[in-house]
């Protein structure tokens, strides 16, 4: 099997506001997919409806091989998930809450639980009630590992926690899985940190997958360029203007996607010329990539 | 050694990794034999993707700068006088390339970066 997370034309409503539509995503085994969107773009509805916690309007959703909602408890065995919100009870300790979570999962590793909860610094007897944001992050984290799960679904795990224990988490997560050869499927906002260990990108917004690739691609294929009597029209051009801005009468600013050093020529044809070619990191390819699929939505007329 | 892998950078995460090892290996602050971290180590403590620094380790092993034992882990080679002043001269290119595009991008030209080049390195010289 080489797909972890099959999802196929998901649709999904709440009321008349707010919709998934046509969403297709592919997690291949192995990576570490970076689940990208604003606030409100579906993120944590879609890994809702990925783990059976809601049921699709229409579409088909594979979990680790098992069908989606209707096989939902056999994919669940093998997945650990972090919620956004701590989802244990506040009178539990942490010691007990690792024995309760233990009792649903088979595979659940003591020894490891035990490694983790003295690397993460939580004291056995500290009620779940009282725990700071960070130190309820790590349990989180560390109950998920310890599980020893094929999946990590995790829902902004390291988001609103100070920056030591963010690198304490992801070291964390970064080790399990090279040991594990596990895949991992993070959505956060935190966009540099996604940086450093995703190798794929999905980019949510209003409920569509805006994008889906490889992030060495993603980081490549988008970029800024100072275009010298830019083109009116864009007559079989080889690349995806984003957007375009003028800076002067002489001088425009194109965002490009799927960028390669030989399209240099297409401008040569209209008299144009590329003066510039500038990278973007992460975080402004994902802004510009925003700001093109909302200009094509409107242009479409959709929504 | 790592503290300078910036993500944001538009050189991709596993040749900065690659090109810090190279200039370690090629001015004798890694000495052949030794270990490298392991995949798993370098991984977690970079918070980067274990297949980043795989990434980074075949390719040196590609040109010869490191030696990949099965089970054992991945050890600096021997490398050669001429092959070590090679790296050298290449990291100096690429920090100097990264210089003019900053610099182009600051608007300062070539020739004033020269000036100000041989100012500065005149004044730290007489230091």
């Amino acid at each position: 099997m080489s797909d972890v997370i099959r999802i196929r034309d998901l649709a999904w409503r709440a009321g008349k506001e707010f919709a998934i539509r046509d969403l297709s995503m592919t997690v291949p085994s192995g990576a570490i997919y970076g689940f990208l969107g604003p606030n409100g773009s579906g993120k944590t509805t879609t890994i809702r409806l990925m783990l059976g916690m809601l049921t699709p309007a229409d579409g088909t959703i594979e979990v680790l091989g098992h069908a989606v909602p209707k096989f939902a408890h056999r994919a669940l065995a093998r997945i650990g998930y972090v919620p956004e919100r701590l989802h244990l009870y506040q009178s539990l300790t942490v010691d007990e809450s690792i024995r309760y979570h233990r009792a649903f999962f088979p595979g659940f590793d003591d020894a490891e639980a035990e490694r983790l909860r003295r690397h993460f610094s939580l004291r056995e007897d500290q009620p779940i009630g009282r725990l700071s944001k960070g130190e309820s992050g790590k349990l989180m984290m560390m109950l998920a590992l310890a599980q020893r799960p094929e999946l990590l679904v995790l829902d902004e795990p390291t988001d609103g926690l100070d920056p030591v224990i963010r690198r304490e988490v992801l070291s964390a997560l970064v080790e399990y899985v090279e040991v594990q050869k596990a895949t991992v499927f993070i959505s956060s906002h935190l966009v540099h940190e996604q940086e450093r260990i995703c190798d794929w990108v999905g980019v949510m917004d209003g409920g569509r997958m805006v994008a889906e690739l490889p992030m060495q691609e993603f980081r490549s294929g988008i970029k800024r360029l100072r275009v010298a009597n830019a083109p009116g029209t864009m007559d079989a051009a080889p690349f995806a203007l984003l957007s375009r801005e003028a800076l002067n009468p002489q001088l425009d600013e194109w965002v490009v996607r799927g960028w390669q050093p030989e399209m240099r020529e297409w401008f040569g044809r209209s008299g144009a010329e590329v003066r510039d070619v500038y990278d973007l990191d992460l975080e402004d390819s994902f802004v510009e990539l925003l700001r093109g699929a909302r200009a094509t939505t409107i242009a479409n007329g959709a929504n | 050694m790592f503290t300078d892998i910036d993500p944001r950078s538009p050189t991709p995460i596993y040749a900065q990794i690659a090109d810090r090892l190279r200039l370690a290996v090629a001015s004798g602050e890694l000495k052949a034999g030794t270990s490298l971290p392991s995949v798993r180590a370098l991984a977690a403590r970079l918070r980067v993707n274990p297949a980043t620094v795989v990434q980074a380790y075949r390719e040196l092993e590609r040109d010869s700068m490191v030696e990949m034992r099965q089970g054992a882990g991945t050890f600096v080679a021997d490398v050669g006088a001429e092959t070590k002043a090679h790296e050298r001269t290449a990291a100096i290119k690429r920090f100097v390339r990264q210089m003019l595009t900053e610099a182009s991008r600051l608007g300062i030209s070539p020739a004033d970066l020269r000036a100000a080049l041989g100012r500065e390195t005149s004044s730290s010289e007489s230091l």
